[in-house]
């Protein structure tokens, strides 16, 4: 099966005996994540789930060159996460939507368009682009404060997809959000996928969340960290919130639920 | 009560309230001061004096009358200590962003700022004067160094107070350093750097009068001895309180207002 996966060409991020220690205060170590071995391709939606303390987040900073993985080998669009971070492979968003409260709306999304010194029409322009493919077009002059939480993330997910990235990295960024603000917000999310054919990887800690938007899901056990299931989600695409109430997907929600170990 | 209401909400219903509150409770005090001390003027004068003193045309020291002396002594007094004041702000700003980039620098320099702002004003005049040399230009220096310390440590503390997560962000971006401070790092410690500002600045202004006390010459200060060692009516020393206190509050207002216009996304207003 392993062999399998492995001779796909297409890969977009490995991930191949990835671990992960930490020195605590005491000077003891802890295992945040061991043997991390799997294979993210081109286009995929792939969902980091499992309870806090498993490691989900780590593994996901460990993509974003944000932490240097202890042992193991990785990937990201075929080269080390620093060279990928450095030629801005991936767009990454939080937990909170992080918005420069200084900044409007369209300036938010403009900011990584200014690091990369684009001229200023290309900024506007793309940012206009950005704002209507998430649905803000007509709040481009606000302030971030000025915006609901599902609006303000929404300005995260057209920022982070600004710098046209073929990787977009998603910590929890949700978990903040009201059910119906979240639902919306799922279905914006697949649309916005569709449309862009990213390679996602969504951390969460959400089951029925990660059924939904996934075609596959990474379920990680802590204590130490690791994978202890692999899911792949055959429900069909696209798909609505009416899936949700199918048998398919309560069982999928029930496997996933009994495959987690040792919390 | 509609009326009621839209008249307390008013921007000037405070303003007003805040008036009239103090000028009771002044008058209040100077009634009983008036009937139960010998020289009421000393201790707390009616303010209809006081108004009396600053319209009066005698000249009290055979060309200027009260108001003149005061307000050709306060444009000496306020312009050092505004001129010091300008000087610490920067310095203050480029010792913060320093000390923010070097963890070096911080360590080596905040014991030395620590120190600077513990030696009383009284005791650091003579040396600065000494080192200047120049009545003027040690008090601005005085103003500068009063300044220099809140602006510091708001500023450093506004740079440290920036989420983890926007750092991430820059460094996702593969920003480099310059671009992480102009993008990132100056624009959030404004309203720190302002708070810095508004601590600083009656300080330089205080700071200023009380070394001109101790030291003579033209200022504020020198007029303020003079008046209470009886050189000429008291009402001059009332009048300088009076104006401080306004020049104090102004300063307040001056630097919100200014802050208002750089950092417009601080305000609650809900488009």
């Amino acid at each position: 099966m392993l062999s399998m996966v492995d001779m796909r060409t297409d890969v977009e991020i490995m991930l191949k005996d990835i671990g992960m220690t930490y020195k605590t205060s005491t000077n003891t170590d802890v295992t945040a994540l061991t043997n991390v071995t799997m294979n993210i391709h081109k286009g995929e939606f792939v969902s980091l789930l499992g309870p806090s303390g498993c490691g989900k987040t780590t593994l996901l900073r460990i993509i974003a060159d944000l932490l240097t993985p202890t042992v193991g080998e990785i990937s990201v669009g075929g080269e080390s996460p620093r060279e990928a971070r450095l030629k801005r492979k991936y767009g990454i968003v939080f937990q909170g939507a992080v918005l420069y409260d200084w900044r409007t709306v369209k300036k938010n999304v403009m900011l990584p368009l200014e690091i990369m010194h684009l001229p200023k029409k290309d900024c506007e322009e793309r940012a206009d682009k950005m704002l209507e493919m998430v649905g803000l077009k007509d709040f481009a002059k606000h302030y971030p404060r000025q915006l609901s939480g599902g609006m303000q993330q929404r300005v995260g997910i057209a920022r982070a997809l600004a710098i046209q990235p073929e990787i977009l990295l998603m910590d929890e960024p949700f978990s903040a959000l009201d059910e119906f603000t979240r639902e919306k917000l799922h279905e914006d999310l697949l649309r916005i996928w569709r449309k862009t054919n990213k390679t996602i990887v969504f951390v969460t800690h959400n089951i029925q969340e990660s059924v939904f938007l996934s075609d596959r899901v990474c379920v990680l056990s802590p204590h130490p960290g690791r994978i202890s299931a692999l899911i792949d989600i055959d429900l069909p695409r696209p798909r609505t919130v009416e899936i949700k109430s199918t048998p398919e997907f309560t069982g999928y929600v029930a496997q996933i639920r009994s495959s987690f170990e040792g919390i | 009560m509609k009326v009621l209401k839209r008249i307390i909400n008013s921007k000037y219903f405070m303003v007003v309230l805040w008036t009239v509150l103090i000028v009771t409770i002044w008058e209040i005090f100077a009634f009983i001061v008036q009937y139960t001390k010998r020289t009421p003027v000393n201790v707390l004068p009616h303010l209809s004096g006081i108004l009396e003193s600053i319209l009066s045309t005698k000249t009290i020291n055979g060309s200027q009358t009260a108001l003149q002396m005061v307000l050709v002594n306060a444009g000496a007094t306020l312009s050092r200590a505004g001129i010091g004041f300008l000087i610490g702000t920067a310095l203050g700003f480029v010792l913060a962003l320093l000390m923010n980039l070097s963890g070096t620098v911080e360590k080596v320099a905040f014991p030395y700022l620590m120190l600077i702002q513990m030696i009383p004003v009284l005791g650091m005049a003579p040396i600065i004067l000494a080192l200047t040399g120049d009545i003027g230009t040690s008090r601005t220096v005085i103003a500068a160094i009063l300044t220099f310390y809140p602006v510091a440590t708001n500023t450093l503390a506004g740079f440290k107070g920036v989420q983890k997560e926007k750092h991430e962000l820059m460094y996702s971006y593969a920003a480099s350093k310059f671009q992480v401070y102009v993008k990132t790092l100056i624009p959030a410690c404004l309203p720190s750097f302002f708070t810095g500002m508004k601590i600083a600045a009656p300080m330089a202004v205080t700071a200023s009068i009380l070394v001109d006390t101790l030291q003579g010459g033209i200022g504020l200060g020198c007029l303020l001895s003079q008046s209470l060692k009886g050189a000429m009516t008291r009402y001059v020393f009332w009048q300088i309180v009076l104006l401080s206190a306004i020049v104090g509050i102004l300063s307040f207002v001056l630097i919100g207002a200014i802050e208002k216009k750089v950092c417009p996304y601080n305000q609650k207003t809900k488009g």
